[in-house]
C-alpha cells in the first residue's frame, strides 16, 4: 500500500499512527480471543472447516440438509474467502476473513454434492456433501417468496420478447407498405413466432387478443368481416391470396397493439397463477383446433413452435420449485423436452404432436395444483 | 393481541412491546417481483456495454496499441464493477476476469492468473503489449461467456438485494486501501462503479425499504451524497462523471478518511436491507 516513495510523515501523524496501530492491535486481540470462546470446533449445530495456506481441513464435509451453520477459521497468512460452489454457481460466500479471524455463515442446502473453495484459487477445491434427512421431503417449501424470482425471471422474458415483436412487427409493416411480399412473408413469419412464445400473456388482454390472434371462424362474416384483423387476416393476404392487397391499415393497427400489449405487460407483468394455468390455455385451444382439422399445416405446425418455446421457458423456471414432487418434476420437464425434441423434425407427426402437447397440459395442470399455496 | 389494557400499557412504557415494528405491514413477496425484474435488465444493459467494450479493449492490445488500450482499461471495467454481484456468482469466471495476482500462490507469474489484472501489469507495470494477446482473447472469450449465462440466469432474489450490502463491502475492503488497480491508479472509476451498482440496486427497493423505514432510506441516502461529493473532487473534468476520475495517488488524506466513514455506515446499514424485505 505504501511505497518508499512516500515522504516522511510528521511526528504527529506518527503518533496517531502508531495510537492507531496500537488500537487495531487490541481490537483483533479481542476478536481472536472471542473467536476463541464461542465457537468450538465440536459445535453440535454447525460444522468447522479450517483454511491453511494449501487448502481446507477437513478437505471434505458430510452435513444433513436444510439451514447448516458453517465457521470458518482462516490460519492462512492472507485475506480469504471461502465459497460454498454448485458446478460453477457460488451458492453462499463469505469474503475478507482476515487471518487468524473466523466467521459464520449459514446456508440453506439441498441434498447433493457441493465444492467449496480454500483460500487461494490455485488452492485444490474441497467437497461438501448434503444428506438427504428422513421425513424432510421438501426443504424449501413452495411459498410466494420462491416465486419472486421465476415471476422477475418471467417478466424479463416478456419485456425482451415483446421488444423483439415490436422489432417484427414494424419490419412486417414496412415490407407491406413498400409492397414486397416476400419480405412481408418472412417478417410475419418472425413476429408470429414471436408473438406465439408470449401467447399465455397476450391471452390475459380480452380486447388485444382478439385483434391481434382471432381466427375468422369467430366473426359474423368471416374473412370478410371488418373487424377480423390481426395476424390471421395478414396471413389470408400473405400466404393464400399472396398480395399485400389492403393489409397496410391491417399491419399498422397490428404494429400499435403490440405496442400496447408490450407497454401493459411491462407495467403489470403476469401473476403467478397464469404460468401454469396460461401455458396449458394456450396449448389445450391449440391442440383442440388441430383435432378439429382433417391435416397439419405449415403455418399451424409454426405456431405450435412458438407455444412450445413460450412454455418450455415456463417449464424450466417452475420446474426447480417441485422438488417436494420429484416424479411430477420430472414428468413436467420430460413432457416439455419431448414435445421440443419432434418440433425440431422437418414434419412431425400430426398424432404425435397432439399427444404430447396434451401430455404437456396435464402435467402443467398438475404442477398447478401443487403450486398454488405460492399464489 | 389480547393483553388486558392496562398490562399493555405498563409493557409499553417499559418498551417491552414493539409498536413501530408490529404498526408496519411486511413487505408482499410480490412487490419484489418488479424490483428484481428492472434489476436485470439493468444488469443485461451494462453487460451488453461491457461487451461492447471489452471487445475495443482486446482489439486494441491485440493491435500493439499501448495508449488506446491504457485508455480503455478503467472505462471497460466500470460495467463489470457494476454488476459484480451477478457476476461473481460465476466463480470461474470472476477468478479468471477479475481475481489480482494475490489469489494465485505464484502471484503474477501463476499460469492460472489471466484477466483484467493480469493485462494490468503488462500495460501500467511493463508498459507493454507484448505477450498480451492470449490474455486478451482469453478475457474477451470470457465476457461473452459470462453475457450468454448471465441472460440463462433466473436472478436469486437475496442475492440481488444482498448485492447492494456486498458491493459496499468490496469498496471497504479493496478500493479505499487502493489494491484493486496497484498498476493503473484507476480505483476510483472501480469505486464509482460499485457505487452506481449499490444504489441502483437501493433505488429499485427504496419505495418498500421507506414503507418498513423511513430514517433508514434517509440515513442511506445522506451517505451516499456525501461519499459521492467526496468523490467528486475527483472527476476530471470538474462536475462531469462522465469523464472519468484522475489517478488514486491524487486523493489527500483527508478525503480518504472521508470516505471510509460513509462507506463503512453503507455497508453495515445497507446489510439489514434483505432483513427488512422479507428475504432472509
Amino acid at each position: 500500500m505504501s511505497d518508499s516513495s512516500s515522504p516522511t510523515p510528521s511526528s504527529g501523524l506518527l503518533r496517531l499512527g502508531m495510537a492507531l496501530a496500537a488500537l487495531l492491535m487490541l481490537a483483533a486481540l479481542g476478536l481472536f480471543y472471542l473467536s476463541l470462546g464461542d465457537a468450538p470446533a465440536s459445535d453440535a449445530e454447525g460444522t468447522s472447516v479450517t483454511i491453511t495456506a494449501s487448502g481446507c481441513e477437513p478437505n471434505a464435509l458430510t452435513v444433513p440438509a436444510g439451514r447448516h451453520r458453517f465457521t470458518v477459521i482462516n490460519e492462512s497468512e492472507r485475506a480469504i474467502e471461502w465459497e460454498i460452489l454448485d458446478g460453477v454457481m457460488v451458492l453462499e460466500e463469505r469474503e475478507n476473513i482476515a487471518p487468524q479471524l473466523h466467521q459464520q455463515i449459514t446456508a440453506s442446502l439441498q441434498p447433493g454434492e457441493y465444492q467449496m473453495t480454500c483460500g487461494l484459487l490455485s488452492n485444490p477445491h474441497g467437497t461438501l456433501t448434503v444428506t438427504a434427512v428422513e421425513g424432510q421431503a421438501s426443504i424449501q417449501s413452495v411459498s410466494a417468496k420462491t416465486m419472486i424470482g421465476p415471476l422477475a425471471e418471467y417478466r424479463v422474458y416478456l419485456i425482451l420478447q415483446g421488444r423483439e415483436l415490436q422489432k417484427s412487427a414494424e419490419a412486417l409493416q414496412r415490407a407491406i407498405a413498400d409492397d414486397d411480399l416476400a419480405a412481408a412473408q418472412q417478417a410475419f413469419v418472425q413476429a408470429r413466432l414471436v408473438d406465439q412464445r408470449m401467447a399465455l400473456a397476450a391471452g390475459m388482454f380480452s380486447d388485444l387478443d382478439q385483434r391481434l390472434n382471432a381466427r375468422a371462424d369467430y366473426f359474423a362474416e368471416r374473412e370478410q368481416d371488418p373487424d377480423f384483423v390481426g395476424f390471421h387476416r395478414l396471413a389470408e393476404g400473405l400466404f393464400v391470396a399472396r398480395s399485400t392487397a389492403d393489409l397496410a391499415p391491417v399491419a399498422k393497427q397490428l404494429s400499435a397493439d403490440v405496442a400496447l400489449l408490450t407497454a401493459r405487460l411491462q407495467r403489470d407483468g403476469v401473476p403467478a397463477s397464469q404460468l401454469t394455468k396460461g401455458s396449458a390455455r394456450v396449448l389445450r385451444a391449440w391442440h383442440d383446433y388441430q383435432q378439429s382439422q382433417p391435416q397439419l399445416n405449415a403455418r399451424e405446425l409454426a405456431d405450435l413452435r412458438g407455444l412450445q418455446q413460450g412454455a418450455g421457458k415456463v417449464v424450466s423456471l417452475l420446474s426447480p420449485l417441485l422438488q417436494g414432487q420429484p416424479q411430477l418434476a420430472e414428468a413436467l420437464q420430460q413432457s416439455s423436452d419431448g414435445l421440443a425434441q419432434t418440433l425440431q423434425e422437418a414434419e412431425p407427426d400430426r398424432v404425435l404432436l397432439l399427444q404430447q402437447t396434451e401430455q404437456l397440459t396435464s402435467a402443467l395442470a398438475q404442477a398447478n395444483e401443487q403450486l398454488t399455496p405460492a399464489y | 393481541m389480547s393483553l388486558p389494557r392496562s398490562l399493555f400499557f405498563a409493557a409499553s412504557a417499559f418498551g417491552l412491546i414493539g409498536l413501530n415494528v408490529s404498526a408496519h405491514a411486511a413487505v408482499a413477496p410480490q412487490d419484489l417481483v418488479a424490483p428484481i425484474t428492472d434489476y436485470k435488465l439493468y444488469v443485461l444493459d451494462n453487460l451488453e456495454q461491457f461487451t461492447a467494450h471489452s471487445r475495443e479493449f482486446t482489439e486494441a492490445i491485440k493491435a500493439g496499441e499501448l495508449a488506446k488500450a491504457q485508455s480503455l482499461y478503467a472505462p471497460t471495467r466500470v460495467y463489470y464493477e457494476r454488476i459484480e454481484p451477478i457476476a461473481e456468482l460465476f466463480a470461474d469466471l470472476d477468478a479468471s476476469i477479475d481475481a489480482r495476482e494475490d489469489d494465485y500462490e505464484n502471484g503474477v507469474q501463476d499460469a492460472d492468473f489471466t484477466g483484467f489484472h493480469r493485462l494490468e501489469y503488462g500495460l501500467f507495470k511493463q508498459e507493454s503489449t507484448d505477450g498480451m494477446a492470449p490474455f486478451a482473447e482469453r478475457l474477451m472469450s470470457d465476457v461473452e461467456d459470462l453475457e450468454q449465462r448471465v441472460q440463462e440466469l433466473t436472478f436469486p432474489p437475496e442475492k440481488v438485494v444482498g448485492g447492494a450490502a456486498a458491493l459496499m463491502e468490496e469498496v471497504a475492503a479493496t478500493k479505499v486501501s487502493g489494491e484493486e488497480d496497484r498498476y493503473s491508479r484507476t480505483d476510483l472509476w472501480d469505486f464509482q462503479g460499485n457505487v452506481d451498482g449499490a444504489k441502483k440496486i437501493f433505488e429499485l427497493v427504496k419505495p418498500l425499504a421507506a414503507q418498513e423505514d423511513p430514517a433508514f432510506v434517509e440515513r442511506i441516502e445522506q451517505n451516499f451524497s456525501s461519499m459521492e461529493a467526496t468523490l467528486s473532487h475527483y472527476y476530471v473534468e470538474e462536475g462531469n462523471v462522465a469523464s472519468g476520475f484522475v489517478t488514486y495517488d491524487k486523493v489527500s488524506d483527508a478525503d480518504r478518511r472521508a470516505l471510509v466513514g460513509p462507506v463503512t455506515v453503507l455497508a453495515e446499514e445497507l446489510s439489514t436491507l434483505r432483513g427488512l424485505l422479507g428475504l432472509n
